[in-house]
Protein backbone atom coordinates (compact mmCIF):
# COMPACT_ATOMS: atom_id res chain seq x y z
CA UNK A 1 0.00 0.00 0.00
CA UNK A 2 2.57 2.40 1.25
CA UNK A 3 4.60 1.75 -1.77
CA UNK A 4 1.96 1.99 -4.59
CA UNK A 5 1.17 5.52 -2.96
CA UNK A 6 5.10 5.82 -3.63
CA UNK A 7 5.00 5.10 -6.91
CA UNK A 8 2.05 6.98 -7.30
CA UNK A 9 3.68 10.20 -5.94
CA UNK A 10 7.15 9.95 -8.02
CA UNK A 11 4.75 9.23 -11.45
CA UNK A 12 2.89 12.62 -10.50
CA UNK A 13 6.34 14.05 -9.68
CA UNK A 14 7.72 12.92 -12.60
CA UNK A 15 5.16 13.98 -15.18
CA UNK A 16 5.32 17.51 -13.50
CA UNK A 17 9.17 18.06 -13.78
CA UNK A 18 8.70 17.10 -17.47
CA UNK A 19 5.96 19.53 -18.63
CA UNK A 20 8.44 22.30 -16.78
CA UNK A 21 11.39 21.17 -18.34
CA UNK A 22 9.84 21.21 -22.13
CA UNK A 23 9.66 24.76 -22.30
CA UNK A 24 13.49 25.16 -21.21
CA UNK A 25 14.40 22.71 -24.03
CA UNK A 26 12.61 24.62 -26.64
CA UNK A 27 14.37 27.97 -25.82
CA UNK A 28 17.65 25.82 -26.18
CA UNK A 29 16.75 24.94 -29.82
CA UNK A 30 16.15 28.43 -30.43
CA UNK A 31 19.47 29.78 -28.60
CA UNK A 32 21.31 27.80 -30.93
CA UNK A 33 20.29 29.93 -34.28
CA UNK A 34 20.30 33.23 -32.48
CA UNK A 35 22.91 35.78 -32.95
CA UNK A 36 25.43 37.09 -30.51
CA UNK A 37 23.95 39.81 -28.33
CA UNK A 38 24.90 42.73 -26.97
CA UNK A 39 28.43 41.90 -24.22
CA UNK A 40 26.35 44.47 -21.33
CA UNK A 41 23.15 42.43 -22.33
CA UNK A 42 25.00 39.04 -21.96
CA UNK A 43 26.45 40.21 -18.49
CA UNK A 44 22.94 41.21 -17.28
CA UNK A 45 21.82 38.42 -18.48
CA UNK A 46 23.77 36.38 -16.46
CA UNK A 47 23.29 38.03 -13.70
CA UNK A 48 19.61 37.70 -13.84
CA UNK A 49 20.46 33.68 -14.13
CA UNK A 50 22.91 33.54 -10.91
CA UNK A 51 20.51 35.70 -8.58
CA UNK A 52 17.37 33.62 -9.87
CA UNK A 53 19.57 30.67 -9.27
CA UNK A 54 20.57 31.94 -5.86
CA UNK A 55 17.35 32.83 -4.23
CA UNK A 56 15.67 29.68 -5.50
CA UNK A 57 18.14 27.42 -3.81
CA UNK A 58 18.33 29.79 -0.91
CA UNK A 59 14.51 29.23 -0.29
CA UNK A 60 14.79 25.97 -1.07
CA UNK A 61 17.23 25.49 1.67
CA UNK A 62 15.33 27.29 4.22
CA UNK A 63 12.35 25.06 3.39
CA UNK A 64 13.91 22.60 3.90
CA UNK A 65 15.58 22.82 7.10
CA UNK A 66 12.03 23.84 8.21
CA UNK A 67 10.52 21.06 6.85
CA UNK A 68 13.84 18.58 7.54
CA UNK A 69 13.61 19.60 11.06
CA UNK A 70 10.32 18.44 11.75
CA UNK A 71 10.71 15.50 9.68
CA UNK A 72 13.55 14.55 11.93
CA UNK A 73 11.44 15.45 15.19
CA UNK A 74 8.09 13.18 13.69
CA UNK A 75 10.88 10.54 12.87
CA UNK A 76 11.73 10.16 16.11
CA UNK A 77 8.72 9.00 17.65
CA UNK A 78 6.72 7.88 15.08
CA UNK A 79 9.51 5.74 12.58
CA UNK A 80 6.57 3.73 10.23
CA UNK A 81 6.26 7.14 9.14
CA UNK A 82 10.05 7.57 7.10
CA UNK A 83 8.80 6.68 3.71
CA UNK A 84 5.95 9.71 3.44
CA UNK A 85 8.88 12.00 5.36
CA UNK A 86 11.45 11.59 2.76
CA UNK A 87 8.72 12.24 0.18
CA UNK A 88 8.01 15.73 1.64
CA UNK A 89 11.48 16.72 2.59
CA UNK A 90 12.48 15.99 -1.26
CA UNK A 91 9.59 17.90 -2.93
CA UNK A 92 11.49 21.33 -1.84
CA UNK A 93 13.45 20.52 -4.10
CA UNK A 94 11.01 21.72 -6.96
CA UNK A 95 11.57 24.86 -5.94
CA UNK A 96 15.33 24.67 -6.82
CA UNK A 97 14.41 23.01 -10.50
CA UNK A 98 12.13 25.45 -11.18
CA UNK A 99 14.65 28.40 -10.58
CA UNK A 100 17.32 26.20 -12.76
CA UNK A 101 14.90 26.25 -15.39
CA UNK A 102 13.91 30.08 -15.33
CA UNK A 103 17.60 31.17 -14.90
CA UNK A 104 18.06 28.90 -18.10
CA UNK A 105 15.41 30.39 -20.15
CA UNK A 106 17.06 33.75 -19.22
CA UNK A 107 20.40 32.92 -20.15
CA UNK A 108 18.81 31.16 -23.56
CA UNK B 1 21.82 22.77 42.53
CA UNK B 2 23.22 26.12 43.07
CA UNK B 3 26.37 27.70 44.85
CA UNK B 4 25.40 29.26 48.49
CA UNK B 5 27.51 32.22 48.35
CA UNK B 6 25.43 33.58 45.07
CA UNK B 7 22.23 32.59 46.00
CA UNK B 8 21.21 35.70 47.10
CA UNK B 9 22.48 37.77 43.90
CA UNK B 10 20.35 34.85 42.35
CA UNK B 11 17.63 35.72 44.14
CA UNK B 12 17.48 39.32 43.99
CA UNK B 13 16.97 39.04 39.77
CA UNK B 14 14.19 36.25 40.69
CA UNK B 15 11.68 36.61 37.59
CA UNK B 16 13.93 38.51 35.70
CA UNK B 17 15.79 36.41 33.28
CA UNK B 18 19.78 37.13 33.43
CA UNK B 19 21.30 38.20 29.74
CA UNK B 20 23.21 34.52 29.68
CA UNK B 21 20.08 32.73 29.92
CA UNK B 22 17.20 34.71 27.96
CA UNK B 23 16.23 32.31 24.97
CA UNK B 24 18.24 32.39 22.42
CA UNK B 25 16.36 29.68 19.82
CA UNK B 26 12.60 29.99 19.14
CA UNK B 27 12.43 27.10 16.56
CA UNK B 28 9.56 24.78 16.82
CA UNK B 29 9.85 22.67 13.92
CA UNK B 30 11.38 20.25 15.96
CA UNK B 31 10.32 20.47 19.18
CA UNK B 32 6.50 20.77 17.46
CA UNK B 33 6.71 17.83 15.27
CA UNK B 34 7.75 15.67 18.46
CA UNK B 35 5.39 16.58 20.44
CA UNK B 36 2.71 15.65 17.69
CA UNK B 37 4.36 12.22 17.27
CA UNK B 38 3.85 11.67 21.19
CA UNK B 39 0.48 12.73 21.22
CA UNK B 40 -0.49 10.20 18.79
CA UNK B 41 0.28 7.48 21.22
CA UNK B 42 -1.36 9.47 24.18
CA UNK B 43 -4.92 6.93 25.26
CA UNK B 44 -8.07 7.24 23.66
CA UNK B 45 -11.73 6.83 25.24
CA UNK B 46 -11.98 3.21 24.02
CA UNK B 47 -8.66 2.22 25.99
CA UNK B 48 -10.44 3.75 29.12
CA UNK B 49 -13.74 2.29 28.67
CA UNK B 50 -11.39 -1.14 28.54
CA UNK B 51 -10.05 -0.22 31.37
CA UNK B 52 -12.75 0.52 33.62
CA UNK B 53 -14.15 -2.80 32.50
CA UNK B 54 -11.47 -4.96 33.70
CA UNK B 55 -12.14 -7.48 36.27
CA UNK B 56 -9.02 -6.91 38.82
CA UNK B 57 -5.79 -5.02 39.23
CA UNK B 58 -3.66 -7.77 37.08
CA UNK B 59 -5.96 -7.31 34.28
CA UNK B 60 -5.20 -3.88 34.34
CA UNK B 61 -1.68 -4.08 34.36
CA UNK B 62 -1.96 -6.20 31.55
CA UNK B 63 -3.59 -3.46 29.46
CA UNK B 64 -1.49 -0.82 30.64
CA UNK B 65 1.69 -2.84 30.33
CA UNK B 66 1.01 -2.89 26.59
CA UNK B 67 0.90 0.97 26.22
CA UNK B 68 3.93 3.65 26.66
CA UNK B 69 3.39 2.79 30.40
CA UNK B 70 4.96 -0.44 29.91
CA UNK B 71 8.64 0.39 30.57
CA UNK B 72 7.73 2.27 33.58
CA UNK B 73 5.21 -0.44 34.66
CA UNK B 74 8.02 -3.17 34.45
CA UNK B 75 10.61 -1.58 37.04
CA UNK B 76 8.00 -0.70 38.99
CA UNK B 77 6.24 -4.46 39.18
CA UNK B 78 9.75 -5.42 40.71
CA UNK B 79 7.77 -4.13 44.41
CA UNK B 80 5.15 -5.65 44.35
CA UNK B 81 1.21 -5.94 42.14
CA UNK B 82 -0.45 -3.12 44.11
CA UNK B 83 -2.37 -0.15 43.18
CA UNK B 84 0.39 2.22 45.06
CA UNK B 85 3.13 0.56 42.80
CA UNK B 86 0.80 1.27 39.81
CA UNK B 87 0.24 4.62 40.66
CA UNK B 88 4.09 4.86 41.33
CA UNK B 89 5.16 3.46 37.54
CA UNK B 90 2.13 6.36 36.45
CA UNK B 91 4.07 9.16 37.95
CA UNK B 92 7.49 8.09 36.93
CA UNK B 93 5.85 7.95 33.54
CA UNK B 94 4.71 11.52 33.48
CA UNK B 95 7.98 12.76 34.91
CA UNK B 96 10.04 10.90 32.60
CA UNK B 97 8.12 12.16 29.79
CA UNK B 98 8.01 16.08 30.81
CA UNK B 99 11.74 15.89 31.08
CA UNK B 100 12.05 14.01 27.59
CA UNK B 101 10.12 16.94 25.94
CA UNK B 102 12.34 19.86 28.24
CA UNK B 103 15.35 18.08 26.54
CA UNK B 104 14.06 18.50 22.86
CA UNK B 105 12.63 22.06 22.90
CA UNK B 106 14.41 24.96 21.85
CA UNK B 107 14.91 27.78 24.17
CA UNK B 108 11.98 29.81 24.31
CA UNK B 109 9.52 27.09 24.75
CA UNK B 110 11.53 25.74 27.32
CA UNK B 111 11.51 28.91 29.24
CA UNK B 112 7.31 29.16 28.69
CA UNK B 113 6.95 25.56 30.06
CA UNK B 114 9.18 25.67 32.83
CA UNK B 115 6.86 28.80 33.75
CA UNK B 116 3.77 26.77 33.12
CA UNK B 117 4.75 23.69 35.38
CA UNK B 118 6.60 26.47 37.88
CA UNK B 119 3.02 25.17 39.37
CA UNK B 120 4.31 21.90 39.75
CA UNK B 121 7.38 23.15 41.84
CA UNK B 122 5.00 24.88 44.27
CA UNK B 123 2.31 22.09 44.57
CA UNK B 124 5.67 20.11 45.67
CA UNK B 125 6.95 22.70 48.10
CA UNK B 126 3.51 23.25 49.50
CA UNK B 127 3.47 19.41 49.92
CA UNK B 128 6.77 19.32 51.73
CA UNK B 129 5.74 22.42 53.95
CA UNK B 130 2.21 20.71 54.95
CA UNK B 131 3.92 17.17 55.90
CA UNK B 132 6.74 19.08 57.83
CA UNK B 133 3.76 21.20 59.50
CA UNK B 134 1.68 17.78 60.24
CA UNK B 135 4.98 16.07 61.09
CA UNK B 136 4.35 13.24 58.57
CA UNK B 137 6.91 10.54 57.36
CA UNK B 138 9.41 11.33 54.84
CA UNK B 139 8.61 8.43 52.97
CA UNK B 140 4.38 9.63 52.87
CA UNK B 141 5.62 12.90 51.81
CA UNK B 142 8.26 11.45 49.12
CA UNK B 143 5.01 9.44 47.48
CA UNK B 144 3.23 12.47 47.48
CA UNK B 145 5.53 14.32 45.54
CA UNK B 146 6.03 14.96 41.14
CA UNK B 147 8.70 16.17 40.17
CA UNK B 148 8.06 17.39 36.81
CA UNK B 149 8.48 21.19 37.23
CA UNK B 150 12.19 22.35 37.56
CA UNK B 151 13.25 20.69 41.31
CA UNK B 152 14.53 16.92 40.55
CA UNK B 153 13.42 14.29 42.39
CA UNK B 154 16.90 14.41 44.37
CA UNK B 155 16.25 17.60 45.42
CA UNK B 156 13.01 17.43 46.70
CA UNK B 157 13.37 14.11 48.49
CA UNK B 158 16.16 15.95 50.58
CA UNK B 159 13.78 18.77 51.69
CA UNK B 160 11.36 16.10 52.78
CA UNK B 161 14.02 14.84 54.81
CA UNK B 162 15.08 17.63 56.59
CA UNK B 163 13.35 18.19 60.28
CA UNK B 164 11.24 21.38 60.32
CA UNK B 165 9.30 24.39 57.67
CA UNK B 166 12.27 26.53 59.01
CA UNK B 167 15.07 23.92 57.85
CA UNK B 168 12.80 23.22 54.53
CA UNK B 169 12.71 27.61 54.14
CA UNK B 170 16.63 27.91 54.81
CA UNK B 171 17.83 25.04 52.47
CA UNK B 172 15.80 26.47 49.86
CA UNK B 173 17.70 30.40 50.04
CA UNK B 174 20.81 28.43 50.33
CA UNK B 175 20.09 26.81 47.01
CA UNK B 176 18.87 29.62 45.16
CA UNK B 177 15.53 28.89 44.39
CA UNK B 178 12.86 31.43 44.38
CA UNK B 179 10.25 29.79 46.20
CA UNK B 180 12.57 30.83 49.40
CA UNK B 181 11.92 34.18 48.99
CA UNK B 182 8.00 34.53 49.78
CA UNK B 183 8.88 31.26 52.73
CA UNK B 184 11.41 33.94 54.14
CA UNK B 185 8.77 36.91 54.65
CA UNK B 186 5.80 34.63 55.85
CA UNK B 187 8.04 31.58 58.22
CA UNK B 188 8.53 34.12 61.41
CA UNK B 189 4.66 34.91 61.08
CA UNK B 190 3.84 30.93 60.59
CA UNK B 191 6.26 29.90 64.03
CA UNK B 192 4.45 32.82 65.55
CA UNK B 193 0.92 31.68 64.55
CA UNK B 194 1.52 28.12 63.55
CA UNK B 195 -0.87 28.84 60.50
CA UNK B 196 0.08 27.39 57.60
CA UNK B 197 -1.98 29.30 55.22
CA UNK B 198 -0.08 32.42 55.55
CA UNK B 199 3.00 30.19 53.76
CA UNK B 200 0.95 28.76 51.17
CA UNK B 201 -0.61 32.31 50.35
CA UNK B 202 2.60 33.82 50.00
CA UNK B 203 3.97 31.15 47.96
CA UNK B 204 0.79 31.57 45.86
CA UNK B 205 1.25 35.48 45.50
CA UNK B 206 4.64 34.78 44.86
CA UNK B 207 4.05 32.17 41.96
CA UNK B 208 1.66 33.96 39.87
CA UNK B 209 4.08 37.46 39.90
CA UNK B 210 7.11 35.51 39.21
CA UNK B 211 5.25 34.16 36.56
CA UNK B 212 3.51 36.80 35.20
CA UNK B 213 7.37 38.39 35.27
CA UNK B 214 8.88 35.77 32.92
CA UNK B 215 6.40 36.44 30.77
CA UNK B 216 5.79 39.83 29.36
CA UNK B 217 7.02 39.64 26.14
CA UNK B 218 4.63 40.87 23.34
CA UNK B 219 5.02 37.57 21.30
CA UNK B 220 1.85 35.76 20.42
CA UNK B 221 4.10 32.67 22.76
CA UNK B 222 4.06 34.39 25.29
CA UNK B 223 0.65 35.46 25.64
CA UNK B 224 -0.67 32.58 24.89
CA UNK B 225 1.11 30.79 28.09
CA UNK B 226 0.03 34.01 30.28
CA UNK B 227 -3.26 32.96 29.06
CA UNK B 228 -3.26 30.04 30.32
CA UNK B 229 -1.70 31.42 33.66
CA UNK B 230 -4.43 33.52 33.77
CA UNK B 231 -6.79 31.39 33.73
CA UNK B 232 -4.50 29.09 36.46
CA UNK B 233 -4.91 32.19 38.39
CA UNK B 234 -8.82 33.17 37.82
CA UNK B 235 -9.38 29.10 38.69
CA UNK B 236 -7.70 29.70 42.09
CA UNK B 237 -9.67 32.26 43.22
CA UNK B 238 -12.60 31.18 42.63
CA UNK B 239 -11.92 28.14 44.36
CA UNK B 240 -10.70 30.47 47.33
CA UNK B 241 -14.09 32.59 47.10
CA UNK B 242 -16.07 29.11 47.15
CA UNK B 243 -14.48 28.03 50.23
CA UNK B 244 -14.77 31.38 51.81
CA UNK B 245 -18.98 31.02 51.20
CA UNK B 246 -19.04 28.59 54.25
CA UNK B 247 -16.73 31.35 56.61
CA UNK B 248 -17.22 33.90 58.49
CA UNK B 249 -15.49 36.70 56.74
CA UNK B 250 -16.58 39.42 58.83
CA UNK B 251 -12.77 39.99 60.38
CA UNK B 252 -11.35 38.71 57.34
CA UNK B 253 -8.75 40.53 55.39
CA UNK B 254 -10.45 38.84 52.28
CA UNK B 255 -8.51 41.01 50.03
CA UNK B 256 -5.07 39.70 51.10
CA UNK B 257 -6.26 35.81 49.24
CA UNK B 258 -6.92 37.48 46.27
CA UNK B 259 -3.93 36.91 43.45
CA UNK B 260 -3.36 39.05 41.04
CA UNK B 261 -3.12 38.44 37.01
CA UNK B 262 -6.18 36.43 36.28
CA UNK B 263 -8.02 36.66 33.27
CA UNK B 264 -11.20 37.36 34.09
CA UNK B 265 -12.20 37.35 37.65
CA UNK B 266 -10.99 41.10 38.73
CA UNK B 267 -10.25 41.84 42.89
CA UNK B 268 -13.04 44.11 42.56
CA UNK B 269 -15.31 40.77 41.45
CA UNK B 270 -13.06 38.57 43.76
CA UNK B 271 -14.50 40.94 46.74
CA UNK B 272 -17.63 41.06 45.44
CA UNK B 273 -17.95 37.42 45.39
CA UNK B 274 -16.35 36.70 48.67
CA UNK B 275 -19.65 38.75 50.27
CA UNK B 276 -22.09 36.59 49.09
CA UNK B 277 -23.21 33.27 50.78
CA UNK B 278 -24.64 30.86 48.18
CA UNK B 279 -23.26 29.18 45.27
CA UNK B 280 -26.34 30.76 42.81
CA UNK B 281 -25.74 34.07 43.85
CA UNK B 282 -22.01 33.14 42.81
CA UNK B 283 -22.84 32.21 39.80
CA UNK B 284 -25.29 34.64 39.31
CA UNK B 285 -22.52 37.26 39.91
CA UNK B 286 -19.92 35.27 37.21
CA UNK B 287 -22.78 35.87 34.45
CA UNK B 288 -20.20 37.36 31.52
CA UNK B 289 -17.64 35.21 32.15
CA UNK B 290 -16.91 32.01 30.90
CA UNK B 291 -16.65 30.42 34.51
CA UNK B 292 -20.52 30.61 34.67
CA UNK B 293 -21.92 28.56 32.07
CA UNK B 294 -18.99 25.57 32.72
CA UNK B 295 -20.28 26.22 36.81
CA UNK B 296 -24.24 26.20 36.16
CA UNK B 297 -23.67 22.55 33.95
CA UNK B 298 -22.00 21.40 37.64
CA UNK B 299 -24.11 22.78 40.15
CA UNK B 300 -26.82 19.62 41.06
CA UNK B 301 -23.59 17.32 41.11
CA UNK B 302 -22.26 19.80 43.54
CA UNK B 303 -25.46 20.12 45.41
CA UNK B 304 -25.67 16.02 45.18
CA UNK B 305 -22.15 15.66 46.86
CA UNK B 306 -22.13 19.05 48.90
CA UNK B 307 -18.35 18.79 48.15
CA UNK B 308 -16.23 21.75 46.86
CA UNK B 309 -14.16 19.45 44.53
CA UNK B 310 -17.06 18.95 42.23
CA UNK B 311 -16.39 22.76 41.25
CA UNK B 312 -13.19 22.44 41.28
CA UNK B 313 -12.68 19.89 38.85
CA UNK B 314 -15.25 21.77 36.85
CA UNK B 315 -12.77 24.85 36.63
CA UNK B 316 -10.15 22.53 36.05
CA UNK B 317 -11.81 21.03 33.11
CA UNK B 318 -12.48 24.35 31.52
CA UNK B 319 -8.58 25.26 32.19
CA UNK B 320 -7.90 21.81 30.52
CA UNK B 321 -9.99 22.21 27.59
CA UNK B 322 -8.68 25.88 26.60
CA UNK B 323 -5.23 24.70 26.91
CA UNK B 324 -5.86 21.69 24.43
CA UNK B 325 -7.89 24.11 22.06
CA UNK B 326 -4.61 26.11 21.94
CA UNK B 327 -2.64 23.24 20.20
CA UNK B 328 -5.52 23.43 16.98
CA UNK B 329 -3.59 27.08 16.43
CA UNK B 330 -0.38 27.63 14.96
CA UNK B 331 1.61 24.43 14.31
CA UNK B 332 4.46 26.08 14.69
CA UNK B 333 3.83 27.76 18.06
CA UNK B 334 4.05 26.78 22.08
CA UNK B 335 0.18 25.79 21.90
CA UNK B 336 0.69 22.26 20.53
CA UNK B 337 3.03 21.52 23.45
CA UNK B 338 0.80 23.38 26.00
CA UNK B 339 -1.74 20.98 24.53
CA UNK B 340 0.37 18.05 24.78
CA UNK B 341 1.30 19.14 28.48
CA UNK B 342 -1.96 19.27 29.35
CA UNK B 343 -3.41 16.30 27.74
CA UNK B 344 -0.36 13.91 29.64
CA UNK B 345 -1.52 15.66 32.27
CA UNK B 346 -4.85 14.17 32.02
CA UNK B 347 -4.52 11.24 30.85
CA UNK B 348 -2.17 10.21 33.74
CA UNK B 349 -4.82 11.44 36.02
CA UNK B 350 -7.66 9.70 33.99
CA UNK B 351 -5.85 6.51 34.79
CA UNK B 352 -4.67 6.94 38.48
CA UNK B 353 -8.53 7.03 38.73
CA UNK B 354 -9.86 4.41 37.26
CA UNK B 355 -6.62 2.15 38.99
CA UNK B 356 -7.87 3.62 42.50
CA UNK B 357 -11.57 3.43 41.67
CA UNK B 358 -11.41 -0.09 40.49
CA UNK B 359 -9.17 -1.10 43.40
CA UNK B 360 -12.10 -0.13 46.15
CA UNK B 361 -14.91 -0.83 43.61
CA UNK B 362 -15.99 2.02 42.65
CA UNK B 363 -19.02 1.93 40.09
CA UNK B 364 -18.07 2.55 36.17
CA UNK B 365 -20.77 4.70 35.87
CA UNK B 366 -19.08 7.15 39.10
CA UNK B 367 -15.84 6.46 36.98
CA UNK B 368 -16.55 7.95 34.35
CA UNK B 369 -18.15 11.25 35.74
CA UNK B 370 -14.55 11.79 36.89
CA UNK B 371 -12.79 11.46 33.92
CA UNK B 372 -12.01 14.20 31.45
CA UNK B 373 -12.28 12.91 28.06
CA UNK B 374 -10.58 14.77 25.21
Amino acid sequence: MIKSKLATKMMVGGTFLAVAAIPAMAVAQDAAVKVAVAPNVAIAKAVAAAVTMSIAAMSAGYAQSKIGAAAAGTLAERPEAGTNLIVITALTEIIVLMGFVIAFMINA
Amino acid sequence: MKAAKDAPQKLAKAGKLPRDRRPRTRDYGYGNARTRGMKSNLLGAAFFEELMSASDLSKMIHLLLDTQYGPDLEARLIQGHTPAVVDDALKDNMVRTFAKIMGFVSDEARLLSITLLGRWDLFNIKTIIRGKHMKLKTETIVDSLLPVGEMTQVELKELAGLEDVLAVTDTLWTWGVPYSIPLRESVQEYLKESDLSVLELSLDRYYSQWAAKRLTSRRANYKLARMILGLQVDSTNLVTAFRLLKADTTEMDVKRLFLPGGVHVTEELFLGLTSLSDVDEVIDALKGTPYSAQLEKVLVPYLDANSIAVLERALEDYVMRKALGSGFGDPLGFGVMVSYLYAKQNEVTNVRIIVKGNAVGMPADRMRKELIFV
